[in-house]
């Protein structure tokens, strides 16, 4: 089953095509931070240098976060867009298995346990644990100082993946047992994201558009916003919307 | 061909998500694309008869097919007002089934026809609010939209919300006579347009401070009556006396632009001065202050622009007080107004397709590349 990936939950966006025998093509933008300008370009860019149409598509493999809110919300209105529109299903993976399966296919790790750490802005990151056997719990958020105590108290090696690790080296590098994945493996791509998907897909793990949400992991920022409602009014533009 | 003179209609899946509204919304416009240049240059012939015929043309023999409209009010409720990530997050939930719901009222189904069960919905072009409005919220919906467009290999239109407004009026009125003069009254804007044709237009007044709505909300809050407050505002005075206390009508001889800041502010004062004010006595009086200016000025910009009728939208245009004002102080001036029905006055999608409908074929699609823009502002001769 080819399966259509849609990646935008950290600073990086993209996406990416893949079947069984693996990746067929990938588009990613590594910092852009205007993923709804990327996202639909990528999807049509991948689909043509592949030679694929959507109609062939089987399921979109979603990076559903925890991650930035703004680009989890791109990806998942393009995924629902997209399932909605050609009658099929969406498989949905967290960013941090996305990055722990990155290194391992990378053939980093080396049997040690992953952390997978994405930024979560504020202080904070999100982070997910991963043994031999997979996923160990859920995703979780907080202040890094917080899983650098819970790394602190842990006597096994351990390799931390992601931008979140990246960020705050200086607060888990000091730590014994501790190694880092390489920087270039620091955020979730999206050929990744696609093969986690082809096996999702393929093992009947998808979900219909109207049930894709968003890993938040954190409540919502209730402040009103009653400054932005002075938007500026019929300003003396020209060019028409889009351009 | 020009538009109608044959051909299927074409189908316009409307989606809005600037603000707290998750909307969408299928109208049908006539086959084919044919008098583009001829209509919006005749159009912009300003006051005269013989634009008169042109003038139903562009946005008025649209029909709307569906209509749908899930409001997030009981989420920001508790807030006193629009919280944007609470906002983001309802359209993500809400825009799947309000957009199915869209398509199946109008007879459409996402999965289409066919042997394969995939393929488009008989939906011609996709046409999306890319701003102004909340950034986060309007991702939500351009996003959604550009997909749909890319699975059903159709046009991707992104509409200026503040034009939707404009195209609400056309819809629901075949015959017009421009140039209209256009008060476009909500929360985020209070502006009036003299409107010399679709998709030609000039501004002739704007608020220099809070927009209309945004006073409603904020006397609202201030007086305990709840949100959202233009609704709340209307109810309470309904039972009062608007004439129980004289607050200010700012800037009333001066020029086309209006100022609300000021009568919030007297609203505030009064109340501190006056604790056994009745609620219904209050919102009364404010209510009249404001539409006493919005008629105003409005009156005025028509009479300065030689506008052959006066058109409401927005969603302060929903309120029942302001409607009758108009009509009365435009009667006098012999004047037609049109009034877009209450629906069509908030923010929906059936406005937004239509406004795409006449975009397209005039100014052609918006590359998928297209940025939602928060500030988007009405492009003004």
């Amino acid at each position: 089953m080819i399966v259509l990936a849609i990646e935008s939950a950290t600073d990086a966006a993209g996406a990416a095509l893949a079947d069984d025998d693996g990746v067929l093509a990938t588009a990613t933008v590594e910092s852009g931070r205007r993923h709804t300008e990327t996202i639909a370009p990528a999807v049509s860019w991948v689909c043509r240098h592949a030679g694929v149409g959507l109609g062939e598509v089987g399921a979109i493999a979603l990076d559903a976060g925890p991650g930035l809110f703004t680009g989890l919300r791109v990806g998942a209105a393009t995924a629902q867009g997209l399932a909605l529109g050609l009658g099929i299903k969406v498989a949905m993976v967290s960013s941090t298995e996305v990055l722990a399966a990155g290194l391992a296919m990378a053939g980093g790790g080396g049997g040690a346990r992953v952390v997978a750490v994405v930024d979560a802005r504020r202080g904070e990151v999100f982070w997910g644990t991963f043994g031999q056997s997979g996923r160990e719990g859920d995703d979780r958020v907080g202040p890094p100082e917080v899983l650098a105590g819970e790394i602190a108290t842990s006597d096994e090696p351990l390799v931390l993946v992601g931008g979140g690790a990246n960020r705050y080296a200086h607060l888990f590098g000091g730590l014994p047992g501790v190694s880092f994945a390489p920087a270039v493996l620091a955020r979730p791509h999206p050929g990744v994201l696609a093969l986690l998907g082809v096996r999702a897909a393929g093992a009947g793990r998808t979900v219909d558009p109207r049930e894709v949400v968003p890993t938040y992991l954190r409540e919502a920022d209730t402040r009103v916003n009653w400054e932005s409602r002075l938007a500026p009014l019929g300003a003396h533009r020209t060019g028409s919307p889009g351009q | 061909m020009s538009p109608g003179d044959g051909g299927e209609p074409r189908l316009f899946l409307g989606v809005e998500t600037s603000c707290d509204e998750t909307a969408a919304a299928v109208v049908a416009a006539p086959g084919g694309k044919g008098d583009s240049a001829g209509t919006a240059g005749t159009a912009g012939t300003a006051g005269t008869a013989g634009t008169a015929g042109t003038a139903g043309t562009a946005g008025t023999r649209v029909k709307i097919l569906s209509s749908v409209v899930s409001s997030q009010v009981k989420r920001h409720a508790p807030f006193g007002g629009v919280v944007p990530e609470i906002a983001g997050r309802a359209h993500v939930e809400l825009l799947v089934p309000v957009i199915s719901a869209a398509l199946e009222q109008a007879g459409l189904g996402p999965t289409g026809k066919g042997p394969t069960g995939k393929g488009p919905a008989g939906v011609d072009a996709l046409c999306a609010t890319i701003g102004p409005g909340l950034v986060g919220a309007l991702l939500v919906g351009v996003s959604e939209a550009k997909a749909l467009a890319l699975a059903w290999d159709v046009p991707f239109v992104g509409v200026n919300h503040l034009e939707g407004h404009l195209f609400a009026a056309l819809v629901d009125h075949a015959e017009l006579r421009w140039p209209l003069a256009v008060l476009l009254v909500s929360g985020g804007h209070t502006m009036i347009v003299s409107m010399e044709g679709p998709g030609r237009y000039r501004l002739l007044g704007q608020t220099l401070d809070d927009a209309a709505g945004e006073a409603f909300d904020k006397v609202a809050r201030f007086l305990g009556l709840g949100y959202p407050g233009g609704p709340a505002i209307e109810k309470a005075a309904a039972g009062g006396d608007p004439t129980a206390f004289d607050l200010p009508r700012a800037m009333m001889g001066e020029g086309l632009d209006l100022s609300f800041s000021g009568l919030k502010t007297a609203v505030v004062n009064l109340v501190r001065a006056n604790p056994a004010a009745s609620n219904e006595d209050v919102a009364a009086s404010f209510q009249q202050a404001a539409v006493d200016v919005l008629v105003a000025k409005t009156l005025r910009a028509a009479r300065e622009c030689g506008a052959g009728g006066i058109c409401l939208g927005g969603g302060v245009a929903a309120n029942g007080a302001l409607r009758l004002a108009m009509q009365g102080a435009a009667g006098e001036a012999g004047l037609p107004v049109y009034l877009p029905s209450r629906a069509m006055c908030t923010d929906n999608a059936a406005m937004i397709a239509a406004a795409g409908a006449w975009q397209l074929d005039h100014l052609g699609p918006t590359p998928l590349e297209a940025p939602a823009d928060p500030s988007l502002g009405l492009v003004v001769a």
